[in-house]
C-alpha cells in the first residue's frame, strides 16, 4: 500500500519502523526527544520508546563521539543535527573518529551510526542555518554522504543508512520537508552508491539533488517544449558516487549540465565535471556547465538570498548554450 | 591497601616488562627501524599497570597515545609480540601495521584504541559507557587521557554528560607536568586538575601516580562506583615522564635536576623496596622476574625483526565495510 506523505512524515516514519524492527536502533540530539526534534522530525518516538530516545546538552561533539562508542558495542544510533552547519563544531568527531573507525578496526567494528543534518537555503535563516555542507564531507573516504530528493527516496535510503554499518550522513534538505509524494507504507530499503535515473532524455545529461532535483524537472519539462530532451541523473550517494551512471549517461547524451546548490568553488559539481572530463572527453560535444550558488555565504534578506541560489534562467541558459555549441 | 604478596609481585613484573618494552622499542626508534614518532611512557609504570590490572578484559579501554604499557598489559599474552610488531609497522602486527604505535586496537579485550586527536576518545568513550547502561551489563569504560589534554573542549561535554546521565566511566588524568613542553600549571588554573571535576559533580581526587598500590586502591573504588550505577570518577595520578614528548625529543625545556628528583621516585624503584622490606621477598626473586621480562621481550623483538612488511595493496581495505575504493592498476 502506498499514499502520499510528506518528506518529514516519511522519514519519521522510517523512524518508527526502524527502532520497532531492532532494539539496537535508538535517538540522540538536541530536543529529538520529548520534543520530538526542532522540525518535528522524531516526533512520537520518545512517547513510544522512553529508554531509546535522548535529549542532550548542546554537545555536538559529544553526541557524535558516543554515538561511535555505542556503535563499536553493536547499537545503531541514529544523530540528529538540528542544522548541518553545526557539522563544524563537530566535525572532528565525524572525519576522524567516525570516519576512520572501520578502518582502525580493520572491518571488525564499525561508526553503524546514521548522522541526520539538516541542510540547505531557502528558509530565510542566514549563513549560519541554510548552507550546503556536502563538500566538506565528500573528501573523507570511509563516510557516505545520501541526499534524498522525495518521501519514496527519503524513507528507502534512511532504512538502509540505518542498517548500514558504515558512518553514513544523512542529508535533509529543509526546502523539501512539506514536499509530498507516493510513499508506501511498509519498510524498504533503496540501495546505497545507485543513482537514481530520474528522466530520460538524449540530448543533455543533467546532474542535479536534493532539492536542485525539481529545478532540474521543471527545466527538462521546458525545454523539451522546444524539442531538446533531457536527462536527469540523481546521485543519491553522494559520496561514495556512482561514477557509471553518469559516466553512462554522458557518454550518450554528449553534453553534461551539473545542478548544485552551494559556492561553485571545489562543489561537488567541479568533481563530477573533471571525472567526465578524465574518463569520457572525446564523447563530449559541448564543454560542461555548471550551475551552483554563488561563493558568498547564504545572506538573510530574501532578495539577497534568491541572488546567491542557483538561478533557474541559468539552468536554461546552459542547455541552450550547449545544444548550440 | 595492602596487596598480597603474589599481587606485589605480579604487578612488578608487569612494570618491568612494560618498561624493557619501551626501552627496546626507543632503542629502535633511534636507529631508525621503527619508523614514525613514538611516545614513551618511561617513569609512568604504575599509573598504567595499576588501572589495567583492576579492570577485566570486557571493560572498555581507551589508551592515551602514550599507552604502550596499558596495551601491553591489557592484552593477551600471546599477543605482546603482535603489539611490538604493529608499532614495527609489520604485516604480523596486531592491526596490520595500518595503525603503528598511536592506534594499537585489540576489541577482543576490548582495547578500543587511540585517535590521534587529542581528546576524541574522551568522547567516544561516553558511547561504551553508555552502551553498557543500554545493554545492561556491567562492564566500566576507562579513559585514559593527559593533563594537556584536558585543555579540548571535548572534556567538559563529556563529563558533564557522563555525570548527568551517570555513565559507568572512570577518566584517568595522568598528569605527568607537561603537554610536551608547557607546565600544566601554565595552561590550567586549579592547584591540582582533580579540582576540575567539581564542577561536574563527579567525586574527583589526586593520588600518587608512582605509587602502584594507591593507583589499584583508588581504580578499584572507582570501578565500584561505577558498578553500583553511580557514575563517573575523576582520578588524578601524579607522575612524570623521563623520556621527551616523543622519543628523540631532548626535552630541553625541564628545569636542571628535576628529572633526577623524580628518578627518585621511580615507580619500579618503589615497588622493589617495598618487596623486600615489606613483603619479604628475596633478591633472587626479583632477578628471576628480570630474567623472564629478559627472555619475553627478547622473543618480541626477534619475532618484529623477522616480521615481513605489510602488502602495500592493503591499503585500500576497509575503508567502507561492504564497497571497494579502487586500487592502483
Ligand atoms: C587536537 C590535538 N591537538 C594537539 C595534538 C598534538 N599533541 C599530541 S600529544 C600533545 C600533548 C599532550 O599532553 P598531555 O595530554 O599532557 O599528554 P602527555 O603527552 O603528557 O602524555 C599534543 C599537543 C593532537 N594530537 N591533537
Ligand atoms: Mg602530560
Amino acid at each position: 500500500m502506498t499514499r502520499k506523505i510528506s518528506f518529514s512524515k516519511a522519514i519519521n516514519e522510517a523512524l518508527h519502523q526502524e527502532m520497532e524492527r531492532d532494539e539496537k536502533v535508538f535517538i540522540i540530539g538536541e530536543d529529538v526527544a520529548k520534543m520530538g526534534g526542532d522540525f518535528g522530525i522524531t516526533a512520537g518516538i520518545w512517547s513510544k520508546w522512553p529508554k531509546r530516545a535522548f535529549d542532550t546538552a548542546l554537545s555536538e561533539s559529544a553526541i557524535i563521539g558516543l554515538s561511535c562508542g555505542a556503535a563499536l558495542c553493536g547499537l545503531r544510533p541514529v544523530a540528529e543535527l538540528m542544522f548541518a552547519d553545526f557539522i563544524a563544531v563537530c566535525y572532528d568527531q565525524i572525519v576522524n573518529n567516525a570516519a576512520k573507525l572501520s578502518y582502525m578496526y580493520e572491518g571488525k567494528a564499525s561508526a553503524q551510526i546514521v548522522v541526520r543534518a539538516v541542510t540547505g537555503g531557502g528558509i530565510r535563516c542566514a549563513y549560519h542555518h541554510s548552507q550546503c555542507i556536502e563538500p566538506w564531507l565528500m573528501n573523507i573516504p570511509g563516510l557516505v554522504v545520501l541526499a534524498p530528493s522525495t518521501p519514496y527516496e527519503a524513507k528507502g535510503l534512511l532504512i538502509s543508512a540505518i542498517r548500514n554499518n558504515n558512518p553514513v550522513i544523512f542529508l535533509e534538505h529543509k526546502g523539501l520537508y512539506n514536499k509530498k509524494g507516493e510513499v508506501p507504507e511498509d519498510l524498504y530499503e533503496l540501495p546505497l552508491y545507485k543513482a537514481n535515473i530520474v528522466r530520460e532524455g538524449s540530448d543533455i545529461t543533467i546532474v542535479a539533488a536534493m532539492s536542485m532535483v525539481d529545478f532540474a524537472q521543471k527545466a527538462a519539462e521546458e525545454l523539451s517544449g522546444q524539442g531538446i530532451q533531457c536527462e536527469i541523473i540523481n546521485p543519491l550517494t553522494l559520496f561514495p558516487l556512482d561514477k557509471e551512471t553518469i559516466i553512462n549517461s554522458v557518454a550518450k547524451t554528449g553534453r553534461l549540465v551539473i545542478i548544485q546548490e552551494g559556492p561553485k568553488f571545489m562543489g561537488y559539481a567541479a568533481e563530477i565535471g573533471s571525472m567526465v572530463y578524465e574518463e569520457i572527453f572525446e564523447y563530449l560535444k559541448a564543454p560542461m556547465k555548471r550551475i551552483t550558488s554563488l561563493d558568498t555565504p547564504v545572506p538573510f534578506a530574501p532578495v539577497m538570498e534568491d541572488y546567491v541560489m542557483p538561478q533557474y534562467e541559468d539552468v536554461l541558459k546552459a542547455c541552450n548554450q550547449l545544444m548550440s555549441f | 591497601m595492602a596487596l598480597s604478596k603474589d599481587h606485589m609481585l605480579n604487578i612488578y613484573r608487569d612494570m618491568v616488562l612494560i618498561r624493557r618494552f619501551e626501552e627496546i622499542i626507543e632503542k629502535y626508534s633511534k636507529n631508525g627501524t621503527i619508523p614514525g614518532f613514538i611516545h614513551l611512557s618511561i617513569g609512568q609504570e604504575a599509573a598504567q599497570a595499576g588501572v589495567i590490572d583492576v579492570l577485566r578484559e570486557t571493560d572498555y579501554k581507551f589508551p592515551d597515545h602514550r599507552g604502550h604499557g596499558a596495551i601491553v598489559l591489557a592484552s593477551r599474552p600471546e599477543d605482546r609480540k603482535l603489539i611490538m610488531a604493529e608499532i614495527f609497522g609489520k604485516k604480523t602486527g596486531i592491526n596490520g601495521g595500518r595503525g603503528g604505535s598511536m592506534h594499537i586496537n585489540d576489541l577482543k579485550v576490548r582495547n578500543m584504541g587511540f585517535n590521534g586527536i587529542q581528546g576524541s576518545t574522551v568522547v567516544t568513550s561516553l558511547g561504551t559507557a553508555f552502551a553498557s547502561v543500554y545493554n545492561q551489563t556491567d562492564d566500566v569504560t576507562v579513559v585514559f587521557m593527559g593533563d594537556g589534554t584536558l585543555g579540548e573542549g571535548t572534556c567538559h561535554e563529556s563529563m558533564n554528560m557522563a555525570a548527568t546521565w551517570k555513565l559507568p566511566l572512570i577518566y584517568v588524568l595522568i598528569n605527568n607536568q607537561y603537554a610536551i613542553s608547557t607546565p600544566y600549571t601554565e595552561s590550567h588554573p586549579q592547584k591540582q586538575l582533580s579540582d576540575w571535576g567539581k564542577g561536574y559533580n563527579v567525586p574527583s581526587m589526586t593520588v600518587d601516580g608512582n605509587d602502584i598500590e594507591a593507583v589499584i586502591e583508588v581504580t578499584q573504588s572507582a570501578v565500584d562506583r561505577a558498578k553500583r550505577g553511580e557514575g563517573p570518577t575523576l582520578i588524578e595520578l601524579m607522575t612524570y615522564r623521563w623520556q621527551g614528548h616523543f622519543s628523540g625529543d631532548p626535552a630541553a625545556y625541564r628545569p636542571e635536576g628535576e628529572l633526577e628528583k623524580w628518578k627518585e621516585k621511580c615507580p619500579i624503584k618503589l615497588a622493589k623496596e617495598k618487596l623486600l622490606n615489606h613483603f619479604g621477598v628475596h633478591e633472587s626473586e626479583i632477578t628471576e622476574i628480570h630474567n623472564w621480562v629478559e627472555k619475553e621481550i627478547n622473543s618480541y623483538l626477534e619475532f618484529s625483526l623477522a616480521s615481513p612488511n605489510p602488502s602495500p595493496q592493503d591499503s585500500i581495505k576497509y575503508v567502507y565495510t561492504d564497497v571497494e575504493v579502487e586500487g592502483r592498476s
